[in-house]
């Protein structure tokens, strides 16, 4: 198992790591989407934001270039660590309209204690060519991110490949001629249900750097396990807000369950907050409600499995029973398994 | 082990009383991959010095058949002149056991007996080349090359999509090109393999490697193998040596198959008129027939030299050396074989080598069984009356 635990320093404090950056829609049309949730949360200080969208928010901009805080634009308290990506996921399908100098400022400008370099995507429906100038531009936009970054904020390299050859490389190219606190992960949303390529090209970057690795986008039910038995550091997820769009209520061990289709149950399975003290209507009734539901969920995720850490209970039987149910995640943990059995 | 039928037992037998650490005659006489003995033959040797070394020197394509009949050391001799440059660093030796269907089946082959370490390298080599023209870094080998990319020194997508371009003008073959190239890459260099060695792999594979055609024929074997040739000549290898045995099985196919590999073979010498030395053993009885059937493809086989039986003296030289291998002393001679005994090998076999080779070690373990001195030719007599 290659889980660990660390310290970032961050600019708005320490960040105990393996930790989740719930994503926060702020900027995006869809804003209100995103529940408080810092306060009722106690360990997700955290927040996945979207520089590019912030910026192109033009209302919300200009009162932040006027002087109000991001945080206060989300709701949230002034200590939440905030991890601002550039936007790379919209690059799928629209034109880069950043440069890397552009997209720190509008970093720097938000506070944020994370920055993620500008990034383009790839596309298994691309040509190779295509995709190996993607990969080249981002890895340019790092070392250009690279040379223009000062201050406490951690700076993380995005990296893209399909292949673990190129994301090694990629990744040890940056360490070597940028400066970074750390890298992440991208272009594994599409890719996704190929657990096996994905897990791959984790473990290769996990293995390409000993500095915190990010995954961009997976960090929901299914594969938060996996992450983090693959030693992921960080990790985001809109998943919570997502499911809850689409009435799926998430639970940790059998992932999501559309509302409409439970019936007959006064109350829910679920201990949390929101479930605990509330009927199986008042939360299919509330999707504000199953949002934060939702993003509990993921959270007793992750406290499950350092909680197995820290009782010192075998992780790969505990891992065993969290995928017996199904059978393509079953297949998944095992073949990362057997990844990571073979490098130890 | 034993019953009242068998002894089997893994009890070595005791060469010493001949000086000997063991026989040294292979049971099964098959030439080894490296022969460590050659003997007689010195026209074929002149013949086959001057053709390989012609492509040495010059750079030029070459091409022999060597003709003879059955156990009189075709094998032995292409596999004996393979061992003597394939340690060279300047060409690339691929060895056919025999033709099989057709072209297909022979650069089939011969990619298999380069291997996947060798084809990777050569990936790595051109990668290695390539960097010196567009890097700052000048790796020496393949070794280094690797090492560069593993260490994050030189970036692969800066390099990969410019390797792609210029390895497709060198081969103009931009599916080889490709799958070359994604000898690389530990996800898909299998897949690439597989295409390579015409295996055939499904299309999804192939579409991941954004290669369009499948190598399923001759035709598209035939472009392979001079993409191949292409690359190592453009790596300053002076060419590539092709060793097809046992060519006389081509008899087997029907007229049009025949007809078919021989014109692609024929199309492979026309295309590479550098670079190339493809060097033949077949039989006199099939090589007589395609010489009066297939001219064009006959024409363009520069000589062809017959392998002869041994002569006494051809024999007596062969079972010193044999025996060299295994001598304890380092004394060169016979014993324990007596020239009598030389003699009856010889006649019996009729100067054929292979059946001397039995003969000679048949006599030898017996000859231990017995508690011999010598092999004379009543006891070789004896043994031949045994085993008929």
């Amino acid at each position: 198992m290659l889980y660990r635990q660390r310290t970032l320093e961050t600019p708005h404090g320490d960040l105990e790591t393996p930790v989740l950056f719930p994503v926060s829609n702020v900027g995006k049309r869809s804003s209100d989407n995103t529940p408080a949730y810092a306060d009722q949360i106690p360990d997700l200080r955290t927040a996945m934001v979207n520089a590019r969208a912030i910026r192109q928010r033009e209302p919300q901009w200009e009162r932040l270039l006027d002087g109000s805080s991001l945080r206060q634009e989300m709701g949230v308290p002034d200590d939440t660590i905030v991890f601002a990506d550039s936007g790379g996921f919209d690059f799928h399908t629209e034109t880069l309209d950043t440069t890397p100098e552009k997209t720190l400022e509008t970093q720097i400008r938000i506070d944020a204690d994370v920055f993620g370099t500008v990034d383009l995507p790839l596309s298994r429906e691309d040509r190779q060519a295509k995709n190996q100038r993607r990969i080249n531009e981002s890895i340019q936009y790092a070392l250009a991110a690279s040379d223009a970054h000062e201050g406490d904020s951690l700076l993380f390299a995005s990296v893209h490949g399909h292949d673990p050859e190129t994301v090694r490389n990629s990744i040890r190219y940056l360490d070597r001629h940028g400066d970074f606190d750390g890298f992440a992960l991208g272009s594994l949303v599409p890719i996704r249900t190929d657990y096996r390529k994905t897990t791959k090209l984790i473990l290769a970057a996990r293995l390409a750097t000993d500095k915190p690795l990010h995954v961009y986008g997976l960090g929901g039910l299914v594969y938060q396990p996996l992450l983090l038995y693959l030693g992921v550091d960080t990790f985001d997820s809109s998943s919570f807000i997502r499911s809850a769009g689409n009435r799926n209520y998430l639970i940790p061990g059998f992932g999501g369950r559309e509302m409409h289709r439970i019936e007959g149950l006064e109350y829910l399975p679920c201990p949390c907050p929101v479930c605990g003290p509330r009927t199986t209507e008042a939360v299919r009734a509330d999707r504000n409600l199953l949002v934060q539901h939702n993003l509990w969920a993921l959270t007793i995720e992750l406290r499950r499995f350092r909680y197995m850490i820290a009782a010192g209970e075998d992780i790969e039987s505990y891992l065993e029973l969290r995928f017996q149910g199904n059978d393509v995640t079953h297949r998944a943990y095992r073949m990362a398994k057997q990844q990571v059995r073979r490098l130890a | 082990m034993s019953n009242t039928q068998f002894t089997i037992t893994d009890q070595q037998r005791d060469y010493s009383q001949f000086g000997l650490s063991e026989n040294p005659f292979p049971y099964s006489p098959v030439p080894d991959d490296d022969p460590a003995v050659y003997c007689g033959q010195e026209h074929a040797t002149r013949e086959i010095s001057e053709t390989v070394s012609t492509v040495l020197s010059t750079g030029k394509s070459k091409h022999l058949v060597i003709t003879a009949k059955y156990g009189n050391g075709k094998s032995h001799t292409l596999k004996y002149t393979r061992s003597l440059i394939r340690d060279r660093s300047d060409v690339i030796v691929g060895y056919v056991a025999q033709p099989g269907e057709g072209f297909h089946d022979i650069y089939q082959e011969f990619i298999y007996d380069l291997g996947f370490d060798r084809i990777q390298r050569l990936a790595y080599e051109y990668l290695a080349v390539l960097s010196c023209e567009v890097t700052e870094f000048e790796p020496t080998g393949p070794d280094e090359m690797q090492r560069l990319i593993d260490d994050g020194e030189i970036l692969l997508s800066e390099l990969i999509p410019e390797a792609i371009r210029r390895l497709n003008e060198i081969t103009a073959f931009a599916d080889f090109a490709r799958a070359m190239l994604h000898m690389v890459y530990e996800d898909t260099n299998l897949y690439a393999w597989q295409w390579l060695t015409a295996d055939g792999i499904r299309y999804e594979q192939r579409k991941q490697m954004e290669i369009h055609s499948a190598l399923d024929d001759d035709t598209s074997s035939v472009r392979a193998f001079t993409a191949l040739k292409n690359l190592v000549v453009e790596l300053g290898y002076t060419g590539i040596f092709l060793f097809i045995d046992e060519f006389e099985s081509i008899s087997r196919l029907s007229p049009k198959d025949k007809q078919t590999t021989l014109n692609s073979i024929r199309h492979l010498m026309d295309q590479n008129s550098h670079g190339l030395c493809v060097l033949f053993g077949c039989a006199p009885e099939v090589w007589q027939d395609v010489m009066s059937e297939y001219h064009a493809f006959s024409e363009r086989i520069g000589k062809e030299v017959a392998l002869k039986p041994l002569s006494d003296e051809n024999l007596r030289y062969l079972v010193r050396s044999y025996l060299e291998l295994a001598r304890e002393s380092g004394e060169e001679t016979l014993a324990p074989f007596g020239e009598d005994g030389l003699n009856v090998v010889l006649q019996y076999s009729q100067g054929n080598i292979r059946q001397a080779l039995s003969i000679c070690s048949q006599t030898l373990d017996q000859a231990v069984e017995q508690d011999l001195d010598v092999i004379d030719a009543a006891f070789v007599e004896a043994q031949i009356s045994n085993r008929s």
